[in-house]
């Protein structure tokens, strides 16, 4: 009896949940696209993930997007827009678009989604993003009216940056609901989400929109970057992400699939805690940040580390960037004045103990071998670096915004694909937001007044200023713009985004 | 028999109690949770008001009796990095880790029985040692190593398997060879050593044998007497585990509650980490419940008590 | 990690436990012992040339030159006499990194092991001697340290102490410990009713004297049998450690932490990966090696 109830329990082990087969998708229809990390929930104003970004381009609509090819904003929920005053923005939707419940988008979601975001209690991530947005009136069902805080030249830029969410949904699931059920426009829908493991998004057939060619998106979670590319070149995936320079040769010698570059937006820096949000610091003193700035030779290390595949920037601005001041020039590394400096700030023998937190390679490649080089730049003039690793970004996000990332950590920004300053120098630079460590009221008056002018030029002038000013103070240990570095299979047609928004309904099979 | 079975009991729940004590402390331990939770420039008050919130200013039994009460229920809490409940993450991942388990061990079997009953035969010999040295080859190779290497030779080289993922018996194939080469080095030393003892018992017995009868019987000894040990270390090894599934489900892609644990520990997620070390437990001691069960019955010795 | 339940249980064998005199059939056993031989020449040889580092490591270990990383090994093309194998993806010299590293393996394998080996052997010859409600507890405190997943034990530990190589010995020592005790509390229930001890006690020997002078010197074989496997397991899993992040940090070189770092290379520049991974391999390999030896040559009934 005690035998049978044994091999009864074994038994109900083993059969339990043996891997069922997969949905009956083949491989014509289905394309794969591997992520090495997940993202943290399906609402996208709820993350500052990139991969959130990218997954809410597949589930959800925009009101605006940006045209690959010629870099200018384009309708797309919404049809046209105009200034009706300094204040105002009057916006026209799109008629016959349905979520994908049924329900008609009209301006009532638009409403909803800006309130949602804008709640001061809810704070949400997106919300510093569109804090110039005072309230979002409706005119009529398809008209919309936005009062701003001010003239708010980056209306336009910015509403590429918030995804349409449903009204009905808000109202009745509610924020958790939300997190794992996306109820959007797009082009596909989400069928399953296995935590950590992959995706399963099912084409929209009554998009409004373009059909996509591939009737299944799969996005799969394969941590390990060894792996990634193993699985591209053998055929299991067909566009990986962020690969590494060093692996460019192995994907594009094997016959089997190519490398395809841009640059992007994404800059890459050091924060260093000049605001002491994690406590005091050597990095409150500027010498010791202008020390850090020169003693790096940045460019040796774009030059051999990253193949060449950066862009050096003088501060956190990068080159595609309205604002950008083209004539400000890079710190150029100088070990002599570095260590002067650091006499001068108290440290006439070296020996500034710093703690330097770092993240997984996720969206910034190679980002251990160039800390590597960092560090040992770093230490030629005195610095003693103990370094922290953590590898899940999720967390490193997590601890950054919280302020428990200091002295030093990496840290790099997509701009949330907004090609203005404003979207850089807001969120990374301005005093008390979640994100940034530095905290100077100069700076911050710059900001204000660089987003509240509605003419460029005038906008342009307060950006080279505020770049100056930056650069002088070594705010942050300023590095390079990325040189998105994309795997493509070859049985598909992909080329690589400039605002790193990978978007597979745009992938069509290859032409033989 | 039945005392048997009780005892087996007793010592079930024992465990599975210190563990989930030893669990406890060692994350409240750690780190203060509260501290994790808020933002860094949250003062004092807020800091107190949190603390009251999550339970964490009553003495420790008292929070450890919540805790266990809870967990009865299968009440693990939330994530702290995701709102989803710890309990449903947890389960969502514990059959592929198993099933990898059981595959591994599957093949640290396949490799470690022959070897072992070679080595046996030809004790001290040449084979004996090299028998032995195949068998430490598999644990000696970083597991990790073996795996892309295994990655680059089969799925990219020879496009005979997929290179990583769950879902299909080839997706198997890799990571249970890597696992169980991890374990195989074990196994064959107690497989080895089971056939050996039970050999040297036989001269005893031959010299009163009377036909082949006997030698069936002496067959069927033998490999009930090899069997005791290996099932038995079997059972434990399961728990040490946990460090070869780990690299093997990174490398792999695999769904597994090893990553899940690991990286729950790294990101200090208490409630997940609590749940997954629990339930590893609960599963890890009612395999080892099984195994004794099943040496209990094989055994004449324990019958016999 | 378990070596085995019961694994030197069955018949006492101190008979056989006196060490053999170096006569012919000495000899002859020492060739028998061949392999062991080899293994303990090679293992020699790594801990010279660990302990020797600072002399015959051709760079520093930790001199970055971004210029020449990811150079191949010398024989290949695009390598250099410079550096013999290679350097990593920062330029270092690789083989000066491995010999390096040895120090690393090596001090913690033996510190580890002596530290889990005393441990377990004050709990096992408590259980096995004094038995009862004692005995009771350490076997189930042996029980709930062999279920709990090393690693946790290992990520939590060290997650309150912080990386380093003495928190690593730590943990690994501490760890370690249930192995042992098991073994000697098996021989040490088995001794306690042979006559030696039986007339021990009635001639009045208090239990420290018994256990230490009695039981203690018989249990030597299978600690040093066991210890010297351990070694090799402790290494494995320094190493384990250290490609998790959790042992010695880099830049500082360990065979883990080279082998975590050369991860992502191992399908162009392998050979970062490959000469840690070797290294791992073979300083295991010839440890197992002195390990059968030893247990073949101090008693070869062992069940090992």
């Amino acid at each position: 009896m005690v035998r049978a109830a044994a091999l009864g329990c074994a038994l109900l082990l083993t059969l339990g949940l043996l891997p069922v087969a997969a949905h009956a998708q083949t491989k014509e229809d289905t394309l794969v696209y591997a992520l090495q990390s997940d993202i943290d929930t399906w609402d996208p104003p709820g993350s500052v993930l990139r991969e959130a970004i990218i997954l809410g381009y597949h589930v959800f609509d925009h009101l605006a997007v940006r045209d690959l090819k010629t870099r200018k904003v384009i309708p797309n929920l919404a049809i046209s827009w105009k200034t009706i005053d300094d204040t105002t923005w009057e916006v026209k939707l799109r008629q016959g678009v349905k979520f994908h419940d049924g329900t008609p988008f009209t301006s009532k979601d638009v409403k909803a989604t800006f309130d949602r975001v804008l709640d001061p209690v809810k704070k949400m991530i997106a919300r510093g993003n569109h804090a110039k947005i005072k309230t979002v009136e409706i005119v009529d069902d398809y008209t919309v009216r936005f009062k701003t805080d001010g003239p708010y030249p980056l209306f336009v830029e910015r509403m590429t940056a918030q995804v349409m969410e449903s009204e009905k949904v808000i109202r009745e699931k509610g924020d958790e609901w939300m997190q794992e059920h996306p109820v959007g426009t797009g082009p596909y829908k989400l069928v399953k989400w296995s935590r950590k493991q992959e995706h399963m998004l099912v084409r929209n057939d009554d998009y409004w929109g373009p059909k996509s060619y591939y009737k299944y998106v799969r996005i799969r979670i394969i941590p390990e970057q060894a792996t990634q590319i193993a699985e591209l070149i053998s055929g299991g995936v067909d566009v990986i992400k962020a690969v590494p320079p060093d692996q460019m040769d192995v994907i594009n010698k094997s016959g089997a699939a190519r490398t395809a570059t841009s640059p992007i937006l994404r800059t890459a820096f050091l924060q260093l805690d000049q605001a002491a949000r994690s406590g005091p610091n050597p990095f409150t003193d500027r010498r010791v940040r202008q020390a850090a700035n020169l003693a790096v030779d940045q460019d040796a290390i774009i030059k051999h580390v990253l193949n060449g595949l950066g862009d050096r920037v003088a501060t956190a601005v990068n080159p595609m960037a309205f604002g950008w001041d083209p004539n400000l020039k890079p710190y150029k590394q100088d070990l002599d004045r570095a260590k002067k400096l650091l006499a001068e700030a108290g440290y006439p023998n070296g020996g500034v103990d710093v703690v330097f937190h770092e993240g997984p390679p996720t969206v910034e490649p190679a980002i251990q071998q160039t800390n590597d080089a960092i560090v040992a730049d770093m230490t030629k003039v005195g610095f003693r670096v103990k370094r922290n690793y953590i590898g899940d970004n999720t967390v490193v996000v997590a601890r950054a915004k919280e302020g428990k990332l200091g002295p030093m950590f990496n840290w790099s920004w997509g701009y949330y694909s907004v090609f203005d300053a404003d979207a850089i120098l807001y969120d990374i630079f301005k005093c008390g937001e979640f994100y940034a460590y530095y905290c100077n009221k100069e700076l911050d008056d710059l900001i204000i007044s660089g987003r509240s002018s509605l003419d460029q030029k005038k906008r342009a002038e307060i950006y080279v200023k505020a770049q100056k000013l930056l650069f002088d103070d070594a705010a942050y240990l300023f590095k390079w713009g990325l040189r998105g570095v994309w795997g493509v299979s070859n049985r598909i047609e992909y080329s690589a985004p400039p605002d790193e928004v990978d978007r597979m309904f745009l992938a069509t099979p290859r032409k033989k | 028999m039945r005392r048997y079975i009780a005892h087996q009991l007793v010592q079930l729940v024992v465990v599975i109690l210190g563990i989930s004590i030893l669990a406890f402390s060692i994350l409240h331990v750690i780190g203060d949770p509260v501290t994790l939770l808020l933002p860094q420039n949250a003062g004092k008050e807020e800091y107190e008001r949190y603390k009251h919130l999550m339970g964490l200013d009553q003495p420790v039994w008292v929070q450890y009796w919540k805790f266990a009460s809870r967990a009865v229920q299968g009440d693990f809490g939330k994530s702290w990095y995701g709102n989803a409940p710890a309990f449903g993450l947890v389960i969502e991942r514990m059959p592929p880790t198993i099933y990898l388990t059981l595959a591994g061990l599957g093949v640290a079997l396949l490799i470690a029985l022959p070897l072992g009953v070679i080595a046996a035969l030809k004790r001290h010999s040449v084979i004996d040692t090299l028998c032995t040295l195949l068998a430490v080859a598999g644990q000696a190779m970083p597991i990790f190593w073996l795996g892309i290497m295994l990655i680059i030779i089969f799925a990219v080289r020879l496009k005979l398997l997929p290179a990583s993922g769950y879902g299909t018996w080839q997706n198997f194939i890799m990571p249970a060879f890597c696992l169980g080469a991890f374990l195989a080095p074990l196994t064959m030393r107690l497989v080895r050593s089971g056939i050996i003892e039970v050999m040297s018992m036989e001269f005893i017995k031959t010299a009163r044998a009377k036909g082949v009868g006997e030698r069936m019987v002496i067959l069927k000894h033998a490999f009930r007497n090899a069997c005791i040990p290996v099932v038995t270390v079997l059972g434990l090894q399961f728990g040490q585990l946990l460090g070869g599934a780990f690299i093997t489900e990174t490398v792999f892609a695999w769904p597994g509650v090893a990553t899940l644990t690991v990286d729950s520990i790294r990101n200090q997620d208490f409630p997940v980490v609590q749940c997954a070390v629990v339930l590893l437990a609960l599963i890890i001691v009612f395999v080892n419940a099984i195994v004794d069960l099943v040496v209990g019955l094989i055994d004449p010795r324990i019958r016999a008590a | 990690m378990a070596i085995g339940p019961d694994a030197a249980i069955s018949a006492p064998r101190f008979e056989a436990a006196a060490a053999p005199a170096l006569s012919g059939a000495g000899w002859r056993r020492l060739w028998r012992l061949k392999w062991g031989m080899g293994g303990a020449a090679i293992f020699l040889a790594i801990v010279l040339s660990a302990v020797c580092a600072p002399w015959i490591a051709p760079h520093d270990p930790l001199v970055v030159d971004i210029r020449h990383r990811m150079a191949p090994p010398a024989w290949m093309e695009g390598g250099a006499r410079e550096h013999p194998l290679g350097t990593d993806q920062i330029g270092r010299d690789l083989l000066s990194r491995v010999i390096w590293g040895g120090r690393v393996s090596l001090v913690v394998g033996v510190t580890a092991v002596l530290l889990s080996s005393t441990i377990g052997i004050l709990f096992g010859l408590a259980a096995g001697y004094f038995g009862g409600r004692l005995d009771w507890s350490i076997m189930t405190f042996i029980n709930v340290m062999l279920t709990f997943p090393f690693v946790l034990l290992a990520l939590a530990v060290i997650a309150v102490l912080g990386p380093s190589m003495p928190n690593m010995i730590i943990v690994l020592g501490v760890t370690g410990w249930p192995v042992y005790a098991r073994v000697v509390r098996a021989e040490t229930l088995a001794l306690r009713e042979r006559e030696f001890v039986l007339a021990a006690r009635a001639l009045g020997g208090s239990h420290a004297r018994i256990v230490f002078r009695q039981i203690l010197p018989n249990l030597i074989s299978p600690i040093v049998v066991i210890a010297t496997l351990q070694i090799a397991q402790v290494i494995i899993l320094e190493s384990f450690l250290s490609f998790l992040g959790l042992g010695v940090q880099p830049p500082t070189p360990a065979w883990g932490n080279m082998l975590g770092e050369g991860r992502v290379y191992m399908l162009n520049s392998w050979w970062i990966a490959a000469f840690p991974g070797l290294a791992i391999f073979v300083t295991t390999l010839v440890i197992n090696l002195i390990g059968n030896a030893l247990r073949d040559w101090l008693d070869p009934h062992m069940k090992l």
